[in-house]
Parts: structure tokens; C-alpha cells; sequence
């Protein structure tokens, strides 16, 4: 029953941070809200026992973040 | 046109919300994805690979030709990134 | 001031991140037929590693710096490897990818594929870091564009 709530916070989280990645004006608030995204995407992952799909999920968020920033970098505009 | 789009989502979402309902639990062991060919890997795979990591077990040596066409799918995709990124821009010079 | 020093902040960042992320990338090269991780892992935290050296230190003075199209040359090596172990098996009589037929001398024939396993996974390792990391340099532009595109 705890892991059921812990997963509906977890869920609710990863759907929150989503939409605010989505519609947030801010292109680097947007790109940090995605870093949360992954970052609750792996505990997601590891409360419902898949360390190896964590694991991935936790580097390749990383790198997607650092790819994001200096895509962003490049930019004229930092806002939408 | 907005209108519709979001129509359509909440319908999809209707209809994936619905189905969902009739998936199996996670964890189910008379679930169809567990009866026919994940006994075997977990009952043998210790004896025949030796490697206590199932999943590392199960991609590098039961599926080991899928995993050599992952490496294959990455390698093209780099390819592809830096020949897109780093390829002559259109007035570079006048050919 | 030495070579490479650019602020304090970044130089300790540096010391304490870069090569904690390199060794626990090897570590997890080495140890994911036990615990969580592989190659694709692996290869992700050291391009991590090297990316981060060249975001620190700049693409001329990094400790650990691959170029981009090295990395590309890199990349092809690393998935040769995983192939060579496959022909491997081939030439000593067995199929593809089957590490019974490996030529290393062992005791157990469960032996063999530990080795075949981390053969396929150094392949895979190296693949994918430098896959990342000319991917990172072809998005900052650090070389400009292909000589003979």
C-alpha cells in the first residue's frame, strides 16, 4: 500500500513537472524542469524494480541535459 | 484547428485509459510475457552464462545480434548528427 | 597560474567531478555483469566524463579531450570490436556470438563468457562514449565543417 502511494506522488510529480516544462516561457527554466522530468522518471523506475532502466534513464538524462544547454547556447532568443 | 487537436488527445487518452484496464499487473506470474520464456532465462541463465546480472545476461549473450544492431543504430545516428551539424552551409561558396 | 586554471569554483569542480565520473564509468564497465550497469552505461558516464573537461577546461587545454573526429573514428573502432569477438567465434568453429568456441585458455567453460561478455561490452563502451562526444563537438561547431563534404 505505501509503494501504491509513493507511486501516485511519484506519477503526479513526473505529470507536473512535464507541464511546466512544456509551458514554462523560460527556454533554460524549461530545459532544468526536463532534468526533474528524468530525474522522477528514475525513481519511478526504481520503485517499480528496474535498476538496469534507472540506471539509463539517470545518464542519459544527463547527457540530454548538457546536449539541451548547448544547443541553447547557440541561440539568439532565450525565451519563447 | 486547436479545438480539434485537443479533442482528439482526450479521446486517445479515453481510449489508451480504457485498455489499460484489461493489462495484466506488474509482477503478474500468470501473465502471458511470463510463462513462455522467462523461466527459462531466470532458472538456467546462472548455469549457462554465469553472470548474476540477469538483464546484462539476457542483452549480452541470449540477445547478443539485437545488441550488436543497437551499437550499430548508435554509431549511424552519430554519423548522421555530425554529417547534419558539421556538413557545408547553403552560401558557403558559390558552386 | 598554472595552465588550464580558469576560476576556482570551476577548477575544484573539476578535480572533484571529472575523475570521480571516469573511474566509476570504468567501474561500471567492469562490474555490470554483477550489479546494474553495462556498456551502454558506462560509455554514457565517461563521454560525461570527457564532455565535462571540455566544457571546463576548453576545447584546446582539456586533460581528457577526444576531438570530434577522432571520436568518429572512435566510434567505428568500438563497434568493430563487438563484431570481432562474433567473427571470432565464427573462425574457431562455432556460430556467431557464441563464446563457447572463444580461444582463451580457462578451467570452466562458463569462463568464456565472462570474457566474451566484457569484450562485447568494451565494444559497446567505447561506441557510445565517443559517439556522444562527436555528437557534443558537431553541436558546439568546434572543428568547423567536413574538408572534403
Amino acid at each position: 500500500m505505501h509503494v501504491f502511494i509513493i507511486e501516485t506522488i511519484l506519477l503526479l510529480l513526473l505529470i507536473a513537472t512535464g507541464i511546466f516544462a512544456l509551458t514554462s516561457k523560460d527556454l533554460l527554466a524549461s530545459i532544468i524542469l526536463f532534468g526533474g522530468f528524468s530525474y522522477f522518471a528514475v525513481l519511478t523506475y526504481l520503485i517499480v524494480g528496474a535498476a538496469d532502466v534507472a540506471f539509463t534513464e539517470a545518464v542519459v538524462g544527463v547527457v540530454s541535459t548538457i546536449y539541451l544547454v548547448t544547443a541553447l547556447n547557440k541561440l539568439k532568443r532565450r525565451c519563447r | 484547428m486547436k479545438k480539434y487537436a485537443a479533442l482528439l488527445t482526450i479521446a486517445l487518452a479515453f481510449v489508451f485509459f480504457y485498455a489499460a484496464g484489461d493489462l495484466p499487473q506488474i509482477g503478474d506470474k500468470d501473465s502471458p510475457a511470463n510463462v513462455h520464456v522467462s523461466p527459462r532465462y531466470i532458472e538456467d541463465a546462472m548455469e549457462e552464462i554465469g553472470s548474476p546480472n540477469l538483464v546484462t545476461g539476457v542483452l549480452a549473450d541470449y540477445r547478443g545480434y539485437d545488441t550488436l544492431g543497437e551499437t550499430t543504430v548508435i554509431f549511424i545516428a552519430g554519423i548522421a548528427t555530425a554529417m547534419i551539424l558539421r556538413g557545408k552551409k547553403e552560401g558557403d561558396d558559390a558552386e | 597560474m598554472k595552465p588550464g586554471f580558469i576560476s576556482f569554483v570551476l577548477d575544484t569542480a573539476f578535480r572533484v567531478l571529472v575523475p570521480f565520473t571516469l573511474v566509476y564509468g570504468v567501474y561500471v564497465l567492469i562490474f555490470g555483469e554483477y550489479g546494474p550497469g553495462g556498456g551502454f552505461q558506462a560509455g554514457t558516464a565517461l563521454s560525461v566524463g570527457v564532455i565535462l573537461s571540455k566544457l571546463i577546461q576548453g576545447k584546446e587545454k582539456a586533460q581528457f579531450n577526444i576531438r570530434g573526429s577522432m571520436a568518429l573514428i572512435l566510434a567505428g573502432i568500438g563497434t568493430f570490436i563487438y563484431a570481432a569477438v562474433g567473427f571470432t567465434t565464427m573462425i574457431f568453429g562455432g556460430k556467431f556470438l557464441e563464446y563457447e568456441f572463444l580461444p582463451i585458455p580457462v578451467h570452466e567453460l562458463t569462463e568464456l563468457h565472462v570474457w566474451g561478455i566484457l569484450g562485447i561490452e568494451i565494444g559497446v563502451t567505447i561506441c557510445v562514449m565517443t559517439t556522444f562526444i562527436a555528437i557534443f563537438s558537431a553541436l558546439t561547431g568546434e572543428e568547423g565543417p567536413f574538408k572534403d563534404a
